[in-house]
């Protein structure tokens, strides 16, 4: 792979794979939808079908697969037998896995990259340094799916204490970039609740309510977050806490102008009850949705006050989902009745 | 949202495909590992233009439906078809293939070839039933989830679903463990109310093909007849889910918080339909924002300005099918035939790939 700038880009000229018989791509009946390949990715395949055809496992395959995979990425026979090869080799991994750190980043949004990685990483049961790679990928593409999808995967699989040590710094600088990071939130919600009780964690109901003053505090910051707010519904749907617990919080964000509780006591946030920020867009339609939630599950003469909120919703503060809110209202009155 | 609707330009959505169909430049090399899909995103397109009957020549039909069954591969992990001939050579039998081998049939790819006969009016007199039951049971893992292939790759609610879309078609689940399958799509679930492609990942959305797991997902379960087994307050919690995500430019979103995609508009919108709760919705503007991804030489994009592609053309007409506009609005160009939205085709290709695919025959 060293000396590839000394040879000819054709593998047909190069000495060393005269052996080789290559093998061009045949159609038996007219072909649908062909691609105009460029010479260069001609060559290359057809020396690939040949040494699939072969059976050969070398060196030289590895040579073959990656210029094959730089062209294109996408194709998954290329990274199938490449992984085979390096099976077969026996090669110490580190140095494909550093060349699937450059091409991590350059083919982000391609699907093999990241199950070659999770296959390789399976082998050589080295996950820790995969966590600082992923931070810096994510730097390039913050709600990147493959790249999520690859850490979870990871602490899940290794499951190790270490690990999983640094897990909600990590949630809380991303969301720190971009509170409205659902991928960031989604993690959160993962690493606290969907993946085992770690040690110091035992106390659920104290993560609860760690976890509701972290979400209470960044919704007070940005209340038109939707994310902060599915958070906050999965936390209380998770542990079965009726939401109306949330109904002194949840108040102020469902007024145009609330009135704050004491001017002497503003520059001391409310843990418990984090009042809207002083430049926050206000009345917050989710909160408005959350709070008619609230009187619903109340029910009784509660149900008057979650139509009236849902109706407000409908008329004035997200009409444009209008028949979604009348659907809530006609459900709800006819579970009453 | 567009004060006047622009028409919908069939010409141009045929054209591009059509053009598509005869061949791509060198830049779209990536489509090749996929080129079934591509090819039933372009046939797709002609169907829902009212092209198939009228405006492709019968020998065009004839040779793209040998092109299709040229495709049909069997092996010891049973009888499914290929993306198309990039691993084939003229040494071996294309029509077979081995355990070791990197040329296996894949799952997305049998069932987006299924449609595309479907589409295409085959009588499916060549379909090696017993070997494609055989397929679907090689590729079913122990956690319920199918590999794209008899001997690996990747597994998630894609594959679920093209694996029950398959087995609705042949209206044979003998091939597949039903209540696995369904306990690992409950798997994916995720606090939102949506899915993820696979157990603990984000509710999405993910860019591919079949796209939203949420639609994969509901898809599936409804496809198997066990609609109800999604309890009140989850359905609800997904009706939510998909309804939030739509933008008040009438597109809707993969992911909380993200920007519109047009291929969404079908994900969204045909979950929402599976549902039973078009009516929470309004046509209008889901209409419109397809209207405004249109690119003006032919095709439909993304998001308004993007490039198009067959993929976004596809489900953006889909999408458009699924919710016909009321007549008093006089947009006669959007007029399309209606749609299924399980087996994601129309309702004439489908009920003609449950007749003709189905294992009584």
């Amino acid at each position: 792979m060293a000396n590839v700038q000394n040879q000819s880009v054709f593998y047909a000229e190069r000495p060393e794979w005269e052996d080789v018989i290559p093998l061009p791509q045949y159609e038996s009946v007219k072909p649908l939808a062909p691609i105009f390949y460029t010479p260069e990715y001609k060559d290359a395949t057809d020396y690939f079908r040949g040494i699939v055809r072969m059976g050969e496992k070398s060196p030289r395959v590895l040579d073959l697969t990656e210029n094959i995979i730089r062209q294109n990425p996408a194709h998954y026979s290329a990274w199938q037998y490449r992984y085979k090869t390096l099976m077969a080799l026996g090669v110490p991994l580190e140095e494909e896995l550093r060349l699937m750190d450059e091409l991590a980043v350059k083919y982000l949004k391609t699907y093999q990259v990241w199950h070659h990685r999770r296959l390789l990483v399976q082998q050589t049961r080295n996950p820790a340094p995969e966590l600082a790679f992923i931070a810096g990928c994510l730097q390039e593409d913050a709600k990147n799916y493959h790249t999520w999808s690859y850490r979870q995967w990871l602490l899940a699989h290794f499951n190790d204490e270490a690990l999983w040590a640094n897990e909600l710094d990590f949630v809380d600088g991303m969301l720190d970039i971009d509170v409205r990071n659902n991928s960031a939130w989604h993690h959160r919600f993962f690493v606290v609740f969907q993946s085992g009780v770690r040690k110091g964690e035992e106390d659920r109901s104290e993560v609860l309510h760690r976890e509701l003053t972290y979400v209470k505090m960044k919704i007070s910051v940005v209340p038109n977050n939707m994310s902060a707010w599915n958070y906050l519904r999965g936390i209380l749907d998770h542990s079965k806490t009726p939401y109306s617990t949330l109904a002194s919080f949840v108040a102020p964000y469902c007024e145009a102008e609330p009135t704050r509780p004491d001017d002497s006591s503003k520059d001391i946030v409310d843990l418990e009850d984090p009042f809207p920020s002083q430049d926050a867009h206000l009345p917050c339609a989710a909160a408005i949705e959350f709070m008619a939630d609230v009187h619903e599950s109340l029910g009784g003469d509660n149900l008057k006050v979650a139509t009236e909120l849902w109706s407000s919703l409908a008329s004035t503060h997200d009409a444009f989902r209008k028949k979604y809110w009348e659907y809530r209202i006609r459900e709800a009155q006819s579970r009453a009745h | 949202m567009a004060d006047v609707l622009s028409p919908l330009a069939r010409m141009g959505h045929a054209t591009h495909c059509k053009r598509c169909l005869t061949g791509l430049p060198a830049s779209q090399v990536d489509t090749d590992p996929f080129k079934m899909a591509l090819v039933f995103y372009c046939l797709g397109t002609l169907d829902l233009m009212g092209q198939i009957p009228a405006g492709i020549k019968d020998s065009e039909k004839e040779s793209w439906r040998e092109w299709i069954w040229a495709q049909q591969a069997s092996g010891p992990g049973g009888t499914g078809f290929r993306p198309g001939p990039l691993m084939n050579t003229h040494t071996e039998r294309d029509d077979t293939y081995h355990e070791s081998s990197e040329n296996a049939p894949q799952m997305i790819m049998t069932y987006t070839a299924l449609l595309s006969l479907a589409i295409l009016r085959d009588d499916f007199s060549r379909l090696d039933r017993p070997g494609l039951i055989s397929f679907l049971k090689a590729c079913q893992n122990e956690d319920g989830s199918f590999s794209s292939e008899p001997y690996g790759g990747d597994a998630d609610l894609r594959t679920t679903y093209c694996a029950f879309a398959i087995c609705s078609m042949l209206g044979d689940w003998t091939g597949v463990h039903v209540d696995q399958a369904l306990a690992f799509i409950a798997s994916c679930r995720t606090y939102e109310g949506g899915y993820g492609q696979t157990p603990f990942s984000e509710a999405s959305g993910m860019h591919s093909f079949p796209g939203g797991p949420a639609y994969c997902a509901v898809a599936s379960i409804f496809l198997a007849g066990q609609g109800k087994q999604l309890s009140e307050s989850d359905r609800l919690r997904t009706l939510r889910w998909l309804i939030i995500n739509q933008e008040p430019s009438g597109g809707f979103r993969g992911r909380t918080c993200k920007g519109a995609d047009a291929c969404y508009s079908f994900w969204c919108g045909a979950s929402i339909s599976i549902l039973e709760a078009k009516g929470l919705v309004s046509e209008l503007p889901i209409v419109s924002y397809i209207a405004s991804c249109q690119f003006k030489f032919g095709g439909i994009a993304k998001s308004p300005g993007d490039h198009p592609d067959p993929y976004h053309t596809y489900l953006s007409l889909a999408a458009s099918a699924l919710y016909p506009l009321p007549e008093t609005l006089g947009a006669a160009t959007w007029l399309l035939p209606a749609l299924d939205p399980l087996l994601n085709a129309t309702r004439d290709t489908a009920e003609w790939a449950r007749r003709y695919i189905g294992v009584e025959n």
